[in-house]
C-alpha cells in the first residue's frame, strides 16, 4: 500500500499522548489512519471521544489476512462533527485474542461488534450481549473468514431446520 | 434487559414475529411488556441475510454492481452511486461532469421515490390507508424515468464504475421536469391530508423521542439525526459528485420525535426537487465515462467512502489486494445502525407506538441483513 | 378562538376527506387493467434474452467470443463453439442461458461486441415449474412469445 505519513495537529496530539502504542500514522488517498497496539485501542478511542471531539463511531469491521501471524485487522472508523474529519483506528490481532469492547465508549459498537463476532469469530471481552446477530444462534462456523469458501456453510443446521440440501 | 424467569414478574414477553404486516420486512421484535407499556425491545434480525459481503469477495468489481442494488431495494440508485464512488476513489479516478450531473439527478429522484414509499407504508401502519395509493401513483412517474433510462425500475444498476453506461435518452430533461412539476403539488396534498390532522398528531407527537446526544451515541444518521436538531448532511459536509454546485437547505426538527421526522422527510422531498431543477437546467456536455482500464485492478489499499442515502450514511469500505476481485468489501448500512436505537426509543411507549417507531426508523431489511 | 372552532368543527379531518373525495372523477383513474391492457415498456427495458439473427442471410450474429459468459456475475451462460476449418473462424453450436437464476442485470448485453445478445421487452416469463427455465439456442433465437389472452 503506497501510504504517506500523516502529519497534523491530531497526529501530534496522539503521538504525545500514546508515544509507544501507536506504530504508524499514515494517510492513503487522503484518508488518515493509524495502527495501534491491541491493548491501547480503548484508551485511544476514549481520548478521541472525550478530548478530540470524535463523537460518532461510524463502523467497526475486520479484515482477515490468512497468511499473516496476526490474522485479523480490526478497523474502527470515527467521525467528528465539529471538525468534519474522519479517521480510522486499526489494530492487528491474532486468532483467539479477545479485544476489549468499545460499548463503554460508544453505544453504536454494540451491534457492530456482534456482527464482527458473527462473521469472523472475534469475541469482544466485556460485551453485554455477545451472541450471533445475523446468522441463527446455533450456527457453526464464521463465514467471512478466508478459509471458508463461499459454498461452505453449516449443512447440518440447514438439513435439520430447513430440510433442504445446502451448499448450492 | 433484566435476567429473570417469567414466573416471578408481571412482565409479558410478546413476539412481534418475522411475519408481520407492520415490521417492514422480516424483522422480529421480542417485546417485554408490562400490560400495554413496553419495557424493552430486542430485535432479532438475519432473516434476509444473503451474504453480500462474502459474494463481494468472489466477484469482480463490475460484476458486483448489480448485487449492491438489492441491499436497499427502495433506493437502489443511491447504493449504486456509493459503490461506484468507492471504487473510483480506490482507482483515484473521477467521473466526468456530465456523468456527475446525471448521477445527481437520478439519485435525487430516487431519494424522492424512497421517501414517498416511506410515507406510504408509515401512514399505512398508523392507519391512514389513502396516502399509500397516491404515493404509488407518484412513484410511477419516477420509475418510468428509471425504466426509460437504464432498463429496470427497482434494481436499476444505473451507474458504472467511472461514469455512466447509457447516454441520456431524448426527452430525459422534459420527463424529469414533468415529474418534478407533478410531484411538488402532491407533496402539499399529502401535507394537507396528514400534517394538521389531529389523529396524526396524536399518534406521532412525543413518540419515539431520540435527542441529539443519544443520536450521536448510537451512531444514528440521516433524517433521524436531523429531526433531533443537528444540522448535518453529508452532501454539504463532505460533498461528492458535484453536490457543492447546487443550492439547497437542510431541514431540521426540534424535538427528535416521530412527528419531526415526518416533517423533515417531507421537506427533504421538496429540497430534492429543488436540486433536480437546478441540475436539469445545466447538464454539461462531454463524455460520460472516465478513462479507466477495461479490467479494473485497483492498487493495493483500502478506502472508506460514504454518501447520504435516503436512510442515513451509507458507507463502503473496500480493501483491495491488487487483483480483479475485492479482498474485503464492507457495507456500512444505515438501517442496521439506526435499528439499534429501537430499544431506547420504545422504553415506556405503548405497543401501538412500537409500530409507529419502526415505521419512522425507515428501515429496509435488505440493508439491515445484507 | 379560530383554533377552537377548527377543533370543534373537525376542519382538519374534513380537509383530508375532501382531498380523497375529489379524486372520484373518472379522469383521475390511473390503474391499468392488466392483462387486457399491456403496459408499454421502454426500449431499454431488460427483459427476456434473445439471440439476434442477421436479417439478410438468416445466420446468427453471435461470433462465439465468450465475452457474455465471462461478464455474467452468476456464470449462467455456456457458449459452445467449434472451429470451422474453411473460414478459420469459430462458429456457434450451442448456447445455454439459465433464466431461473438470472437477475437481468444487463452485463451480458453490455459485453456483447456485435449486439447479438439482447435483452428484449418481454417480462412475462412465469411458469409453473423449473423445467422450461434453462433456455437453449433455439428458444433464444425465437424471441419473446407473450401469451395472448382472449376476452
Amino acid at each position: 500500500m503506497a501510504v504517506s505519513p500523516w502529519e497534523g495537529e491530531l497526529s501530534a496530539m496522539l503521538k504525545q499522548r500514546f508515544p509507544d502504542q501507536i506504530s504508524e500514522f499514515s494517510t492513503y488517498l487522503g484518508q488518515n489512519f493509524l495502527i495501534a497496539h491491541p491493548e491501547a485501542v480503548i484508551p485511544i478511542l476514549e481520548f478521541l471521544r472525550f478530548e478530540a471531539e470524535f463523537d460518532y463511531l461510524v463502523d467497526v469491521t475486520a479484515v482477515d489476512y490468512l497468511q499473516r501471524q496476526e490474522r485479523f485487522d480490526l478497523v474502527y472508523v470515527l467521525y467528528s462533527f465539529a471538525r468534519n474529519e474522519r479517521i480510522r483506528v486499526k489494530t492487528l490481532i491474532a486468532d483467539g485474542y479477545k479485544p476489549p469492547t468499545a460499548t463503554r465508549v460508544y453505544l453504536t459498537a454494540n451491534w457492530l461488534e456482534r456482527e464482527v463476532f458473527d462473521m469472523f469469530g472475534i469475541e469482544f471481552a466485556g460485551h453485554p450481549d455477545m451472541r450471533r446477530i445475523l446468522l441463527p444462534e446455533d450456527w457453526e462456523g464464521y463465514p467471512l473468514r478466508k478459509d471458508k469458501s463461499i459454498l461452505d456453510c453449516d449443512n447440518k443446521w440447514i438439513e435439520e431446520h430447513l430440510g433442504i440440501e445446502g451448499g448450492q | 434487559m433484566p435476567d429473570q424467569t417469567f414466573l416471578d414478574s408481571t412482565e409479558l414477553v410478546l413476539n412481534m414475529g418475522p411475519q408481520h404486516p407492520s415490521t417492514h420486512g422480516v424483522l422480529r421484535v421480542v417485546l417485554k411488556l408490562d400490560g400495554e407499556k413496553v419495557l424493552g425491545a430486542d430485535c432479532v434480525i438475519g432473516y434476509l441475510h444473503r451474504g453480500v459481503e462474502k459474494i463481494g469477495e468472489n466477484r469482480t468489481y463490475q460484476q458486483f454492481a448489480p448485487y449492491v442494488d438489492r441491499m436497499d431495494y427502495c433506493a437502489a440508485v443511491s447504493n449504486g452511486l456509493g459503490y461506484c464512488l468507492a471504487v473510483e476513489k480506490l482507482l483515484n479516478a473521477e467521473a466526468p461532469p456530465r456523468a456527475q450531473a446525471v448521477r445527481v439527478i437520478l439519485t435525487e429522484l430516487n431519494r424522492i421515490a424512497s421517501h414517498l414509499i416511506w410515507l406510504g407504508t408509515h401512514a399505512l401502519d398508523i392507519g391512514a390507508i389513502t396516502p399509500l395509493f397516491y404515493v404509488m401513483r407518484e412513484r410511477e412517474e419516477i420509475l418510468n424515468i428509471f425504466e426509460k433510462y437504464c432498463g429496470a425500475r427497482l434494481t436499476t444498476h444505473a451507474f458504472r464504475i467511472g461514469g455512466l453506461q447509457y447516454e441520456t435518452y431524448d426527452g430525459l430533461e422534459q420527463d424529469v421536469k414533468a415529474a418534478c412539476d407533478h410531484v411538488l403539488p402532491k407533496i402539499d396534498e399529502y401535507e394537507r391530508l396528514l400534517t394538521g390532522n389531529r389523529i396524526w398528531i396524536g399518534r406521532l407527537q412525543n413518540v419515539g423521542v431520540l435527542n441529539a446526544a443519544d443520536c450521536k451515541q448510537y451512531g444514528v444518521t440521516g433524517p433521524m439525526l436531523r429531526a433531533a436538531g443537528v444540522k448535518w448532511d453529508l452532501r454539504k459536509a463532505q460533498p461528492y459528485s458535484g453536490y457543492q454546485q447546487y443550492d439547497f437547505e437542510i431541514p431540521t426538527g426540534t424535538n427528535g420525535d416521530t412527528y419531526d421526522r415526518y416533517r423533515v422527510r417531507m421537506e427533504e422531498m421538496r429540497q430534492s426537487v429543488r436540486i433536480i431543477r437546478q441540475a436539469v437546467e445545466r447538464i454539461p456536455e462531454g463524455s460520460i465515462m472516465a478513462k479507466i482500464p477495461k479490467v479494473i485492478k485497483p492498487p493495493v489499499g483500502e478506502a472508506y467512502v460514504s454518501i447520504e442515502a435516503p436512510k442515513g450514511e451509507l458507507g463502503y469500505f473496500i480493501v483491495s489486494d491488487g487483483s480483479t476481485q475485492p479482498y474485503r468489501l464492507r457495507v456500512r448500512p444505515p438501517s442496521f445502525v439506526n435499528l439499534q436505537a429501537l430499544d431506547q426509543m420504545t422504553r415506556g411507549a405503548l405497543v401501538a407506538d412500537v409500530v409507529a417507531i419502526i415505521g419512522t426508523l425507515d428501515i429496509v431489511l435488505g440493508e439491515v441483513d445484507r | 378562538m379560530r383554533k377552537f372552532l377548527r377543533t370543534i368543527f373537525l376542519i382538519d379531518l374534513i380537509e383530508g376527506l375532501w382531498v380523497t373525495f375529489h379524486y372520484q372523477r373518472p379522469k383521475y383513474i390511473v390503474t391499468e387493467q392488466y392483462p387486457a391492457q399491456r403496459p408499454k415498456v421502454a426500449e431499454r427495458y431488460r427483459g427476456a434474452p434473445r439471440l439476434n439473427i442477421n436479417p439478410e442471410n438468416g445466420e446468427t450474429l453471435c461470433i462465439a467470443c465468450n465475452l457474455c459468459a465471462l461478464a455474467c456475475p452468476e456464470n449462467l451462460i455456456v457458449v459452445g463453439a467449434e472451429r470451422n476449418e474453411q473460414t478459420r473462424r469459430k462458429e456457434l453450436t450451442t448456447f445455454i442461458y439459465d433464466t431461473s437464476r438470472c437477475m437481468f442485470c444487463g452485463l451480458c448485453e453490455d459485453a456483447c461486441p456485435v449486439d447479438a445478445l439482447e435483452l428484449t421487452q418481454d417480462f412475462e416469463m412465469a411458469g409453473y415449474n423449473r423445467d422450461g427455465q434453462v433456455w437453449d439456442r433455439q428458444m433464444l433465437e425465437e424471441g419473446p412469445r407473450p401469451k395472448q389472452y382472449k376476452y
